[in-house]
């Protein structure tokens, strides 16, 4: 054996990354559904995904309830969660400027955290029965994929496609009015408050499906998907950034192209630089601020 | 302060907290309150009770954490708290330099400060240099890895740079505290103290004297016209740039200042631990500052003072069992001590955002303008809110 040659490896870097990169547009979702509705750059959103994470893993492992009883159990941990940060931080900061707004959701995020070593603080390293245990090998390009990895992919098609036929929909519509006109909204008969928690509830839901869907991929601590192993915030935010802060259908692709980039940190010619990973994204982000900050993915939806 | 037609009355980043007395950017914004107090002269008695007060204040700052006249037992490891105390002060200084000043937020703080440390730390242990001149240098690189970040932040608008620090804070993290030529991989970096300071005690007057040093460099920042531009331009920066205020040449004085005062606060960890590792410059750290400068009150430099000694006693469990609230914590909340300000920091930060927009800051005004001489007014710091629209972000 010699070892793999570099196309094998960009084959399994291509599969490996597009997998990783399905919980990065799921965060990317609920980050451009947060800005298109508040205008902020939520920092929580990573946060939802570990704090309903940590819920289904107390359901699960700690009260020994059923898989989907967890899951649901999760999911509804972090909608609150979301509601909570609407009705405390952003909703009292709505006059305030951005930067403010900023401030308020890192808070949340580390109050998260916080929490989640307060309450998990007897076992500091967790993990996660998967929801099926199983893994497989993808054919050409000899990939490990995981059924956990298969099922979260399927869960961001779900999404996509649903949030797709919701913005078709009354609600949906109304939130799209709501964003682009509040006043004219408020006019129509259009609750900009109610549309306000709606969006949060909806970006949280996404948020907690990322983090219930990636924990049991290894193990995990309190911050996992801000800034423990899987850190899922930077590519999320890189992602949005990519479809422009503003398009679902970019974010999507966002979060995949990211996923990619980022797993080319990990082909053998990079195994000299230590944190590969970390420079490729912050180059690339680098790149794409610079020479197109109006994003790739934008799409026909980006509004000025 | 300049305002536009969609002014709002804005909390927290944008309020004007300066106001607190004895800045001289809140003597120049408010003649009125001045002139107000122009002719109280405080009586003997009220002389007397300053000065006690401030021997009082003088006795915790210099003597207690040395023992002096102490009835309290204060060991080696507390006066290294007490010398962490005074470095992050200097970095939450740092920080709002940028935040404050500037409005332009950074989460790789923890990467200006570290890559100090390890500036200070190769050039002490591995080309055997002086103290002095290390502290020179991680000032030196500190301030150039700013600027080079300011220079890219100035093509970006406030949100986006937030994203461009948080990569950067990852990137140092892994890669550049990664080289183990650097920072001698997972077992460390010594970086001895100078002879004559190695003792807790000595090493604590050392930092403080450059706290001070630090505090003067930030006064005389705020008092001369670069301060008012900075003012100026984050309020608005197309207003001051139609004034004739270089926006982007100011900002970028900003950055270096802020890079040079962390590069400082890194050197003096560095050299306050004595053996550095890679892993204790993560990401929680920079949240530790922002915590730090936000509760502390922004643009008030005795509230960061404040809040940064604050955050770092708590961080150290110093607070906790000073006032014997351990029992409290453990026992009743069952919250290890070493979470402590993980779960009161955010609380405290997200209450002063909403309600108490000025920070530790505008609490202590009153007593501040009391201790200036001036009449106790309960009422001092508050109500200044500035009229701003931020137009960048």
């Amino acid at each position: 054996m010699t070892g793999p040659s570099l196309l094998d490896e960009l084959g399994i870097a291509l599969v490996t990354g597009i997998l990783q990169g399905s919980v990065y547009a799921l965060v990317a979702l609920g980050i451009v559904l947060v800005y298109r509705a508040s205008g902020a750059f939520n920092f929580a959103q990573t946060e939802f995904g570990t704090t309903g994470l940590f819920a289904a893993y107390a359901a699960l492992v700690m009260w020994g309830w059923s898989y989907p009883a967890a899951i649901a159990f999760g999911l509804v941990v972090a909608i609150g969660m979301g509601l909570l940060t609407e009705r405390l931080v952003v909703h009292p900061l709505r006059n305030a400027s951005r930067v403010t707004v900023l401030v308020g959701t890192a808070g949340v995020a580390l109050a998260a955290v916080g929490f989640q070593f307060w309450r998990f603080n007897e076992t500091l390293i967790m993990t996660m029965p998967r929801i099926k245990d199983a893994f497989f090998v993808v054919p050409v390009v000899d990939a490990p994929v995981t059924v956990q990895q298969l099922i979260t992919l399927g869960v961001l098609a779900v999404a996509s496609v649903a949030l797709a036929l919701f913005f078709r929909s009354p609600s949906g519509l109304a939130i799209q009015a709501a964003q682009q006109e509040p006043t004219a909204a408020e006019l129509v008969g259009i609750s900009v408050r109610r549309v306000s928690m709606l969006t949060w509830a909806i970006a949280a839901l996404l948020g907690g499906l990322a983090g219930i869907l990636s924990g049991p991929y290894t193990t995990f601590t309190a911050g996992f998907l801000t800034f423990g192993a899987g850190r899922a915030l930077l590519p999320g935010f890189m992602a949005a950034v990519l479809a422009g802060m503003r398009s679902m259908p970019g974010a999507v692709a966002g979060g995949l192209t990211v996923g990619v980039v980022e797993q080319l940190g990990t082909l053998s010619m990079m195994i000299e630089i230590p944190g590969a990973r970390a420079m490729l994204l912050f180059g690339f982000l680098l790149v794409v601020l610079l020479v197109r900050p109006q994003g790739i993915f934008t799409g026909r939806t980006v509004t000025a | 302060m300049t305002a536009t037609d969609d002014t709002t009355v804005i909390p927290a980043v944008e309020t004007e907290t300066a106001a607190a007395a004895g800045d001289q950017t809140a003597a120049d914004e408010r003649p009125a309150e001045v002139g107000l107090h122009r002719d109280f002269r405080p009586s003997g008695a009220g002389w007397l009770a300053r000065g006690i007060v401030w021997a009082f204040l003088a006795w915790v700052v210099l003597a207690f954490p040395v023992n002096a006249f102490s009835p309290f037992h204060v060991g080696v490891a507390d006066i290294d708290v007490a010398s962490l105390a005074a470095i992050y002060a200097i970095g939450g200084l740092s920080l709002n330099v940028l935040l404050g000043y500037c409005g332009q937020i950074s989460f790789g703080h923890q990467a200006f400060v570290g890559l100090g440390a390890f500036v200070s730390a190769y050039i002490v242990t591995d080309l055997q240099l002086s103290f002095w001149l290390a502290v020179g240098a991680a000032a030196v690189f500190g301030g150039l890895q700013a600027v080079l970040l300011g220079a890219v932040s100035l093509r970006l608008t406030g949100l986006y740079f937030a994203l461009v620090t948080l990569a950067y804070g990852t990137f140092a993290q892994e890669t550049l505290f990664g080289i183990t030529a650097l920072t001698g991989g997972e077992g460390g970096k010594p970086a001895p103290r100078p002879e004559f300071f190695a003792s807790g005690y000595r090493y604590y007057f050392l930092c403080l004297g450059f706290l001070v040093l630090v505090l003067w460099l930030d006064w005389r920042l705020t008092a001369s016209k670069a301060g008012r531009a900075m003012a100026a331009l984050r309020e608005n920066p197309r207003v001051a740039a139609s004034y004739g205020i270089n926006v982007r040449g100011y900002i970028l004085v900003a950055f270096a200042v802020s890079g040079i005062f962390a590069g400082i606060a890194g050197s003096l960890i560095a050299h306050h631990d004595e053996v550095i590792v890679g892993s204790s410059f993560d990401f929680r750290l920079a949240l530790l500052f922002i915590l730090m400068t936000v509760v502390g009150g922004l643009r008030n430099r005795v509230g960061v003072v404040i809040g940064s000694v604050f955050f770092a006693l708590l961080e150290e469990g110093a607070l906790v069992s000073m006032f014997r609230l351990g029992g409290f914590f453990e026992g009743t909340l069952g919250l290890p001590t070493e979470f402590v300000s993980l779960v009161v920091g955010p609380i405290l930060l997200v209450l002063t955002l909403t309600l108490y927009p000025g920070g530790i800051g505008q609490q202590v005004a009153p007593l501040r303008g009391w201790l200036a001489g001036r009449k106790f007014d309960p009422h001092a710091g508050s109500g200044h809110d500035v009229e701003v629209s931020d137009v960048r972000a």
